[in-house]
């Protein structure tokens, strides 16, 4: 039991930190991203690839999550146009189906020229005793990139003007504009930041197992569900909801068996709709 | 300092203010009255760059700010309080305040002047500004407003909701900002209360502008009277 809540925890943290980069384009611009995902794998290949071709692995792996933040960037500017002129459903709809296009063109692609490639990071020597427990060094590394990166974020939005300007889109657009932020900066800065966010937990995922190029739709579907259990545009929420969907994940997997795990996470998704309809933390309209 | 020329504005199905010219000198303050419906929102919002003109021009300290966004024409000193205040209801007052200068960082005097003003928002400083009270987000509104360290302040319905007396100390700190030379434009219904702070008026319905003059000449109109003071 000890060693699935450990897992939990250590999928938990990543699933969280992924859903902050989903909840911040949904609550700051009416953006769901299905593209997410196969940004997360494109910053894997390319660091595989750059280690490939003799890199070490730490200037590769920055390579691969600055490629995943001008992935956000070239998004924003490209395939988003057409969205900043609609609002509220509409919004929301059209993003559906760009993102959706843009993620079959991103796996086409990645399964045409990279049919076989994938990222692991494994980190050698014996694993490491947690509460009794042993616990690999990738699963710790990775928890504990997680949390900083976590931290970060959380320090980011709550202490820095330029954090607190991002919030106060999310809490209310037109007040935001009174104050001299202009909304469209904001939200092309979070699809910058949520390109990064998706590259570097591509890597820490690639330290406990690997990251291969049809992993994008699990990794949208896994940011979706613990996005929606969290609240829409909530960064706490997101992070909390990671980390309890992780360790119910992880439970059900060693109780009943994998191929049921993310049926009981998405049950655990819809009974958190039906009670709190606004998520964990969400903002009720 | 603002100069509006022919404006006219409004959504989709048609123009709701029609042609409106309008003025407001450096140290005055300045009513816009009229009815709920008469169209005094839309000409704000049109003013302060939250909605588009159809026609017109908007001037404001020699810059054309006509279709110029909200988000520019706050950074040129004209700062707009809504009547809905569009606080941020999950950030603290103290949170609520420093946005109000953004892109700087607050600035301690302002910040002082602020809580000068409206003493209850220093003892609220932690308070998210959501759980406040009507009387206590409206304070916050003004004072995130006179954070961006505006020239000039444009107010729509500051007693929107607001108790008899909390409508008062509304305009309390008002008189008090007038009085250390803020240029102020206000629109609103309490009547009264307005022509108490302003030297001059204009009287907006049905989306045009009807009557112009000074407080005094407006108090004294009939109509005036009859549609706004509650005299028969």
């Amino acid at each position: 039991m000890t060693a699935s809540i450990l897992d939990g925890i250590v999928l938990g943290l990543q699933f969280g930190l992924l859903a902050t980069g989903l909840t911040l384009m949904y609550g700051l611009g009416g953006i769901l991203n299905l593209a997410y995902g196969q940004m997360a794998v494109i910053s894997a290949i390319v660091t595989v690839s750059i280690m490939d071709a003799g890199l070490p692995v730490v200037p590769a792996a920055a390579i691969g999550i600055a490629v995943g933040a001008l992935l956000g960037f070239v998004l924003d500017q490209t395939v988003f146009r057409p969205l900043y002129s609609l609002r509220d459903e509409a919004r929301v709809l059209l993003s559906l189906l760009l993102s959706l296009g843009v993620a079959l063109m991103i796996d086409g692609f990645l399964n045409w020229l990279f049919p076989l490639k994938g990222l692991s990071l494994f980190i050698g020597g014996g694993a490491i005793d947690v509460f009794g427990e042993p616990m690999r060094r990738g699963s710790l590394l990775a928890s504990g990139i997680t949390i900083v990166a976590m931290g970060g974020l959380v320090a980011f939005f709550r202490f820095t003007t330029l954090g607190r300007a991002v919030r106060s889109v999310i809490e209310d657009e037109e007040g935001a504009r009174l104050v001299g932020i202009d909304p469209r900066k904001m939200l092309r800065l979070i699809l910058v930041l949520s390109g990064g966010i998706a590259g570097l937990v591509a890597l820490t995922r690639s330290m406990v197992a690997p990251v291969d190029v049809t992993a994008g739709f699990g990794i949208t579907v896994f940011a979706l569900i613990v996005t929606v259990v969290g609240g829409l545009g909530s960064i706490t929420g997101a992070l909390a909801a990671g980390i309890i969907l992780g360790v119910i994940n992880a439970i059900a997997a060693s109780a009943i068996g994998t191929f049921m795990s993310l049926v009981i996470l998405l049950v655990a998704a819809a009974v958190t709709i039906l009670v709190r309809p606004a998520g964990l933390l969400g903002v009720k309209e | 300092m603002l100069d509006v020329r022919g404006l006219s504005a409004g959504y989709e199905g048609g123009d709701v203010v029609h042609d409106v010219d309008l003025r407001v000198d450096e140290g005055e303050a300045v009513m816009v009255i009229g009815s709920n419906g008469a169209g005094k929102t839309t000409l704000f919002r049109a003013i302060v760059g939250l909605r588009p003109a159809s026609a017109g021009q908007v001037h404001f300290a020699g810059d054309d700010i006509t279709g110029s966004p909200a988000q520019e024409v706050v950074r040129l000193g004209l700062s707009f309080v809504p009547a809905e205040r569009h606080l941020f209801p999950r950030m603290t007052v103290h949170e609520n305040l420093a946005l109000g200068a953004y892109p700087s960082r607050p600035d301690p005097d302002t910040l002082t002047m602020v809580f000068d003003l409206f003493p209850r928002l220093a003892e609220r400083r932690r308070q998210l500004a959501g759980t406040m009270s009507g009387g206590e987000q409206q304070m916050l509104a003004i004072g995130r407003a006179l954070m961006a360290k505006p020239r000039l302040l444009v107010l729509d319905e500051p007693t929107t909701g607001l108790a008899p007396k909390l409508a008062a100390e509304a305009y309390e700190a008002l008189n008090t900002l007038r009085g250390r030379g803020l240029t102020v434009l206000v629109a609103e219904q309490q009547v009264p209360l307005a022509m108490a702070l302003c030297d001059r008026g204009y009287v907006l319905e049905g989306g045009a502008i009807t009557k112009e003059g000074t407080s005094a000449e407006l108090a004294d109109d009939p109509e005036v009277r009859r549609a706004y003071l509650g005299v028969t």
